[in-house]
């Protein structure tokens, strides 16, 4: 399998047990807790992508190899 | 409400410096809020566990550590920082060692869990000791929560919610931090176990208890002989999975907490309320 899609799926696996441990330690309600899992893990992918992005940019304009 | 009444309602002590106390020297919290046979326990047990591991080790496990990660503070990040008075001493008498290397006592994997286990199960005696600060005298929490629940949690990610009554978010817990540990072991094809090659990400997956000494027991210490693809992500799947338990840990004991206080509450006298063994 392509490196790239194996390292996203890694990252989407570990994002949704971060998110769920997160969930669970803002919320003391199981239910409660496990349906804010999609939006949080939307708002986590988003913010990550967000920072791969900058990073890229930044890399492209500053660095030198 | 007549003074006496007032009186014994009033908590043992200010939880913070039961807290400080407790970290600093083992005990020293349980003899702050007047518990002193439990002083004297957490004391033995702690500082034993300790110096069982620095006689098995010959005071060599911090020199697992990479020279150019060497400092006066390299202990911070350890499990070892709970026991502070044992750190603090360890660090005195033994630190990094000579500066070349020498060969590894038979037990060092084995001694280097016993001191780095010592410090979580301090940890565990100065939340009991804080607790204990918060209720009136007389009163203790039923079968030492939520102290108990912190350790059961330590050693099976999952058991100390499953020890609440908590059980959907205990399997959930279970399942996913115990997954993801061993996902990472099978990606570093086993080479994260090992505290001498990976000295502070052992620290961190350490806190995810019993499956990582059992796996360390069957599959540690392993020589790498090939390049491994995923090791770096199998590194750190390992070690998050042990320092998201911290965070089930950390819900675990405020979740123990408000229920230890909300009992004391309700219960009418203090001194029919004795509900666990006396100290």
């Amino acid at each position: 399998m392509n490196d790239l899609v194996v390292h996203l799926l890694l990252f989407v696996l570990v994002a949704a047990v971060i998110v769920v441990c997160g969930a669970f330690y803002g919320e003391p309600d199981d239910g409660r807790a496990l349906r804010t899992v999609p939006m949080r893990l939307a708002w986590f992918v988003g913010g990550c992508t967000l920072l791969v992005l900058v990073v890229l940019v930044i890399e492209h304009t500053f660095a030198r190899v | 409400m007549s003074w006496s009444s007032t009186k014994t309602n009033e908590p043992r002590g200010d939880p913070t410096m039961a807290t400080w106390l407790g970290w600093i020297v083992p005990g020293a919290g349980h003899l702050y809020v007047g518990a002193p046979i439990l002083a004297a326990v957490a004391f033995m047990l702690v500082m034993g566990l300790f110096f069982v591991g620095i006689r098995l080790s010959d005071g060599m496990v911090f020199e697992f550590l990479d020279a150019d990660l060497r400092g006066p503070i390299a202990g911070a990040l350890t499990p070892e920082v709970g026991n502070l008075a044992g750190l603090v001493y360890y660090m005195k008498a033994y630190g990094f060692g000579p500066g070349f290397m020498r060969s590894w006592p038979e037990h060092i994997h084995l001694a280097g869990w016993l001191m780095a286990s010592s410090g979580f199960l301090n940890v565990v005696f100065v939340v009991h000791a804080s607790t204990l600060a918060r209720l009136p005298k007389d009163v203790m929490p039923r079968a030492f929560a939520p102290a108990s629940q912190l350790l059961a949690g330590w050693l099976v990610p999952g058991l100390g919610h499953f020890m609440q009554g908590r059980r959907r978010r205990a399997a959930v817990v279970f399942l996913m931090l115990v997954g993801l540990f061993v996902l990472g072991t099978v990606l570093a094809e086993g080479s994260n176990l090992d505290r001498e090659r990976h000295f502070y990400y052992w620290s961190g997956q350490f806190m995810a208890g019993a499956p990582v000494m059992l796996l360390e027991a069957l599959h540690g210490h392993a020589r790498v002989t090939h390049d491994i693809t995923y090791a770096d992500a199998g590194l750190v799947f390992g070690c998050l999975a042990g320092l998201l338990n911290i965070l089930c840990l950390l819900d675990v004991q405020a979740f123990g907490l408000k229920r230890v206080l909300e009992e004391a509450q309700r219960e009418p006298a203090p001194a029919t309320t004795t509900a666990g063994a006396a100290a």
